[in-house]
């Protein structure tokens, strides 16, 4: 995983900061932030009502978890991002390698392409949601139509993307469509492939929220925008932090496949 | 001499034909190749040779002439030329048996057969103990005698070299020299060699064709005729033969271009 939070490297007289430490620094930061936030409460230079305190955040977070509402909450929301992430990201990625094979049809879908690409895809949520129901289904769609645009257009450009010499050559060896194809094309696509998974990870997480937000009676969406609606703020934040970790556990398994993916 | 193994009649290659910005690069060229014979194409920089190769190599349509490969066109006979370019076009994916394979697989030749044939080539021409590694880990004149094994892997009637060693440093470029003219005399193989450098054209080539300036026409042939055992490049070089035919061409050679309309 990129560590945002590394600093960059040290000059060569500075002895190199061990791994521990960095990790010790990672939680000083947060435990600093967290510390100022209370004590600017205290001093009443920022109102409760508006900003939560940490202290309420954590009593917050504490309770909830005790009742299993927040892992109830989280299991919803986990479900339909990686359902949503991977039906989108596999359909998409397959879809935008295939088109490789076909240039008239890459040329006909071309505006559409640069359409879909353009515009922000969120929102077709509120039409989703109309489609695919209030339940969990309607935020699964939401993520994978958002992250299958993602991922086909991304997976193709990557195709066009290929050394056009490596084509060349195979051709000259005889080789037909389809075999440059498997040869060339697909593996030759991959650096552009898994970036475009990273970029779903995060594309997933927003389809799945934002269905939430739109209509739900469970995800951690629905908890932060009802809480919202309530003046929960210290709920508002336990949601907020809540899909922090999950972006971040998502963000280490792809970062994960990432590793085995590429040569 | 033995038959013609690649022959080109009147070749023409003209870019944008039709419309205001035609460009002839290649005018009215005919060569042939004899079966073992390595064949020098020289001429100054920006010639046409790169189009000229491209058209040999059957990779774009010439606009009047033929090239015929063993009396088929060369466009209708793929996997009968090899080539290689100054870019190695390896895989970077693949390691460097599986490069190796490449033009087998194509055919149809896979798993052991192929591997055997490639670890073959590998042991032969000193790469051995790098089958497995990826084309990253290794040097420069590494990766072209990978690309030259996976050229000679598939058995090419004809082997096209486009400069392949001008991205080397010239220790490399010497070595490498002399090994491939090893190798493709070892494995007898008609070669097309194109270059700008004189020098590896008079080492590596049996018959030199210098080419005009653009469009790139046939300026003269000559035969090198230097004996064969002299597989050094540098013994090559020492040799009167080699003085003498090196400032003929480099006199003949059209250095300055013609400005261009």
């Amino acid at each position: 995983m990129a560590d945002p939070a590394s600093p960059p490297k040290a000059p060569a007289t500075r002895a190199p900061v061990s791994g521990t430490r960095i990790l010790l620094y990672q939680f000083l930061v947060l435990a600093v932030i967290l510390a100022a936030w209370e004590i600017l409460i205290h001093l009443g230079v920022i109102k409760a009502y508006i900003y939560g305190t940490p202290s309420g955040v954590i009593a917050a977070f504490g309770e909830q978890i005790a009742s299993g509402v927040l892992i109830r909450h989280f299991w919803v929301t986990l479900q339909e991002v990686i359902l949503g992430f991977l039906i989108g990201s596999l359909f998409g990625t397959l879809s935008g390698l295939a088109l490789w094979l076909s240039p008239l049809w890459a040329r006909i879908l071309h505006p559409y392409m640069v359409a879909l690409n353009g515009v922000p895809k969120i929102s077709l949520a509120p039409l989703i949601v109309v489609w695919f129901g209030l339940g969990m289904g309607s935020k699964v769609a939401i993520a994978a139509i958002i992250t299958f645009i993602v991922a086909f257009i991304t997976s193709y450009n990557g195709t066009q993307q290929v050394d056009q010499d490596w084509v060349r050559l195979m051709r000259s060896l005889g080789a037909r469509p389809l075999q440059i194809f498997r040869t060339i094309i697909v593996p030759g696509s991959l650096p552009w492939v898994v970036a475009a998974f990273r970029l779903n990870v995060g594309f997933a997480l927003i389809g799945a929220v934002v269905g939430e937000y739109i209509s739900a009676e469970e995800g951690l969406g629905y908890h932060v925008y009802y809480s919202g609606q309530l003046y929960d703020l210290d709920s508002v934040w336990v949601g907020i932090f809540s899909l922090m970790i999950m972006a971040l556990m998502l963000e280490v398994v792809v970062a994960w496949i990432e590793k085995r993916l590429t040569y | 001499m033995s038959e013609a193994v690649l022959a080109a009649h009147g070749v023409r290659v003209v870019y944008n034909e039709g419309t205001e910005s035609a460009v002839e690069a290649v005018h009215d060229i005919s060569l042939e190749l004899h079966s073992g014979e390595v064949l020098a194409l020289v001429g100054p920089s920006g010639c046409g040779k790169t189009t000229l190769f491209n058209a040999i190599a059957g990779l774009i349509p010439i606009q009047g002439g033929s090239v015929t490969v063993s009396g088929e066109r060369v466009d209708r006979a793929a996997g009968h030329v090899g080539y290689m370019l100054q870019k190695d076009l390896l895989l970077p994916w693949r390691s460097v048996t599986q490069n190796v394979t490449l033009g087998l697989e194509v055919r149809g030749v896979r798993g052991a057969k192929a591997r055997a044939i490639a670890e073959e080539l590998i042991e032969r021409y000193g790469l051995k103990g790098f089958e497995n590694a990826k084309p990253a880990a290794l040097s420069g004149g590494m990766r072209q005698r990978v690309a030259l094994m996976r050229t000679l892997a598939f058995d090419p009637e004809v082997v096209l070299l486009d400069e392949p060693f001008s991205a080397l440093d010239f220790q490399t470029r010497l070595l490498l020299q002399a090994d491939v003219k090893r190798i493709i005399r070892e494995e007898s193989k008609s070669v097309i060699l194109i270059t700008h450098d004189i020098g590896e054209a008079i080492s590596m080539a049996d018959r030199i064709v210098l080419l005009t300036n653009r469009p790139a026409r046939v300026k003269d042939v000559y035969e090198v005729g230097i004996d064969e055992t002299a597989d050094d490049p540098v013994a090559v070089r020492a040799h009167p033969r080699y003085q003498e035919l090196f400032t003929t061409i480099w006199n003949e050679l059209e250095l300055s271009p013609r400005p261009t309309r």
